[in-house]
């Protein structure tokens, strides 16, 4: 195996190693500790990951180095060494074996050569001593002698004058006056506004990156020079090709994710969060540098931090909350349609003897059949099987539990999913308490700070918790969780205690005396939440929870316990 | 933009009125003041010998969108991919209630290149006719009914 990204200046690859593996699945930890030069000061925390942010030029570096590594093996230009990566989305293994066995086959396919012809425009200079079939090689030569090596890589775009005799008029614009053209190897001419507006169609438009030539049934591609040349001075429209570039690779990296916050361009790399038998014991939330609030997880789609809740049973909290299967559920154990008019009636008090609102029909609540039967006389719902109604009212009942367990778990979870949201007012609110407090008090600004510091922590927290919730609502019932839910209950309590804290009134007797309880607080909720966060991420370590549902990567529960 | 459009359209006019396959007629259209339409063509499609399409004409509209966005770069290759109507609609797997045709090289995303000419996309369509592509279904009836 040979070591994943090496992020010194200089060397991302053991040089020697011709695998260059992209991933190694087997993780080769002590290597990567090596690697990464992050994680600030302080012993890592078990739930926090190693990763890296990257900018994009970093990754540009990297694709640098496997086209160079690439066109130093094929003997190839680096433009076409790149497309030929682009086309094997950046399996360099595959790429280097496929051509290996058939070079003009590959560069057909990839669209760099024409197939007729089977000459492959691609590969001129550097002999090397790779095994290249010999046809190429010949052509190669013919190539390297017929246009003598000008520093300038020309290789499938051609820049041709107007043709001398009579004058070019362009196949798609049908115009005559114009006096440039290009094409890609395979001769078909354009005029360049016509390159220009095509392929600056496809890059903006349909954030394309692989873009082939104008012609029909032509799958010849062209290359960055040529993209840029037809580009000419739109240096944005370049810039969003190379992004594109960029974003194909990191999505063909599984070590690698762009960062999914709307036009940010940095990337992370967390070759630990890269597995998905990994996404049972780590949480891999990962920040993507450009901006402290650029947080995801690696591991899956969502766009927040969802510690402490692995990937798996966050999805599947989320897509509860989404389903309105709860809301069918609490229908069907609350309430009865009425049998004639088939309106839903909820009954929320007196006697079994109903009368629909909507159509006047009178029934019994028992066994749904009209009240007539049951006058005094006859009251016949003793008479109702008496297994059969044990059972209904046991489904009822079963199904109603169920439904309060989760509306249970569903409310904390909401309540401060939305005072997550309220954070914002509450900010502001803060903001204008420490300006009071500067102004009654004789503190300085510098030293009010602490009550944003304690916000800050609030938030946090409460995201935290949010997470617990869904967490508690599939963990099964045992010691464990029980251990869980009092880790949960002290954050809680230490959160709510911190947050009355904030929003008490000033004082400014007692400001001073409030500054040292916030700030003792806060510390206090700080070392709760990591303590929250610590313990369930060695939980999962240890393999200590269960949950009441089968769990992607987890085993089965043993038995449904909740 | 428009200009371009129209030239390259006219240019069709004239290719076309010089050879075209045998059978396909392509005509721009007049408008309601006599003068010629060149954003919209009315066509017409033979069926080849030996299949069932044999001895019809079938016709269709070919409507070229003007780009109405002064953004030429967004618009300008556009303008010459069109839209082809059959009308009236053609009961065929690839052809949506609506006689609009779905045809790779008519769709931007799959095969269409500006380089593309009105000869081609009637013959790619004439040869549809015959060979429905059953990835592509664009209305049920027939589509249920060829699988």
């Amino acid at each position: 195996m040979s070591s994943d990204y090496e992020l010194s200046d200089n060397e991302y690859y053991d040089e020697d190693d011709d695998e260059m593996m992209y991933e190694d699945d087997d993780g080769s930890a002590s290597e990567m500790d090596v690697d990464f030069k992050i994680t600030p000061s302080a012993k890592p925390k078990s739930y926090e990951i190693e990763y890296e942010s990257l900018t994009q030029p970093q990754v540009e570096k990297l694709i640098t180095q496997d086209v160079e590594d690439i066109s130093g093996i094929f003997g190839v230009e680096p433009d076409v060494a790149s497309l030929l990566l682009r086309h094997f989305n950046w399996n360099k293994e595959r790429l280097i074996e496929k051509y290996m066995d058939n070079a003009t086959a590959v560069s057909v396919a990839a669209g760099l050569a024409l197939p007729e012809k089977a000459e492959p425009s691609s590969s001129r200079s550097r002999s090397t001593g790779s095994s290249l079939g010999l046809g190429i090689r010949r052509a190669t030569r013919r190539n390297t002698a017929e246009q003598p090596k000008s520093g300038k890589t020309k290789i499938l775009e051609r820049v041709s004058p107007p043709a001398d005799d009579q004058p070019f008029v362009c196949p798609i614009c049908f115009d005559d006056s114009q006096t440039k053209t290009l094409s890609l190897s395979c001769e078909h001419k354009f005029c360049s506004e016509c390159w220009n507006t095509y392929v600056t169609s496809k890059i903006r438009t349909e954030a394309e990156h692989w873009i082939t030539c104008m012609a029909e049934d032509c799958k010849l591609v062209a290359t960055d020079e040529f993209v840029k040349s037809a580009l000419k001075d739109d240096a944005k429209t370049f810039a969003r090709f190379q992004e594109l570039v960029v974003r194909q690779f990191v999505s063909c990296n599984k070590n690698l994710k762009y960062c999914p916050y709307p036009s940010c361009t940095h990337t992370v790399s967390c070759p630990a969060g890269a597995s998905k038998s990994a996404l049972t014991t780590i949480v891999p939330i990962v920040s993507c540098g450009a901006n402290a609030s650029h947080k995801f997880c690696f591991g899956c789609a969502i766009d927040a931090d969802h510690r402490p809740v692995v990937c798996g049973v966050a999805k599947m909290w989320l897509q509860k909350c989404q389903d309105d299967s709860e809301t069918a559920n609490w229908i069907k154990s609350n309430t009865k349609e009425c049998s004639k008019c088939q309106s839903t009636i909820e009954k929320n008090g007196g006697c079994n003897h109903m009368t629909c609102k909507k159509c006047k029909y009178e029934f019994c609540w028992v066994c749904m059949g009209p009240w007539t039967e049951h006058g005094t006389a006859w009251y016949s719902c003793n008479r109702y099987d008496e297994k059969a109604s044990i059972d209904a009212r046991d489904a009822q009942s079963r199904s109603r539990a169920s439904l309060e367990r989760y509306l249970h778990y569903y409310n904390r979870w909401a309540n401060h999913e939305q005072s997550a949201k309220l954070s914002v007012e509450l900010y502001a609110k803060t903001e204008r308490k420490m300006e009071e407090m500067q102004i009654t008090s004789d503190m300085t600004w510098i030293e009010v700070q602490f009550m944003k510091k304690a916000m800050d922590e609030v938030f946090k927290c409460r995201m935290t918790l949010k997470w617990t919730y869904a967490m508690a609502y599939y963990l099964a019932k045992n010691n464990q969780k029980e251990l869980f839910e009092d880790n949960q209950r002290d954050l809680e309590r230490a959160v709510e205690e911190l947050s009355e804290l904030i929003e008490s009134s000033i004082d400014p007797e007692s400001a001073l005396a409030l500054r040292q309880k916030v700030t003792d607080k806060t510390v206090y909720v700080q070392k709760r939440n990591e303590i929250m966060l610590e313990d369930t991420a060695n939980g999962y370590l240890e393999e200590r929870w269960n949950w009441n549902i089968a769990v992607d990567g987890f085993d089965e529960p043993a038995e449904i316990a909740i | 933009m428009a200009g371009i459009c129209r030239s390259r359209l006219a240019e069709e006019r004239k290719q076309w009125r010089k050879d075209h396959p045998f059978g396909f007629y392509a005509k721009p259209t007049k408008a309601t003041d006599g003068s010629m339409n060149l954003l919209e063509w009315e066509v017409g499609i033979p069926g080849k010998t030996g299949t069932p399409w044999e001895g019809g004409v079938y016709k269709l509209m070919m409507i070229f969108p003007e780009g109405e966005s002064l953004h030429h770069q967004d618009t300008t290759h556009r303008n010459h991919r069109n839209v082809s109507k059959f009308t009236p609609p053609l009961f065929h797997p690839n052809v949506y209630p609506s006689g609009t045709v779905c045809l790779s090289i008519l769709d931007e995303e799959k095969s269409w290149k500006p380089a593309i000419t009105i000869k081609q996309v009637l013959l790619g369509i004439q040869e549809l006719l015959n060979d429905p592509n059953v990835n592509d279904p664009a209305q049920s009836d027939a589509y249920t009914m060829f699988k």
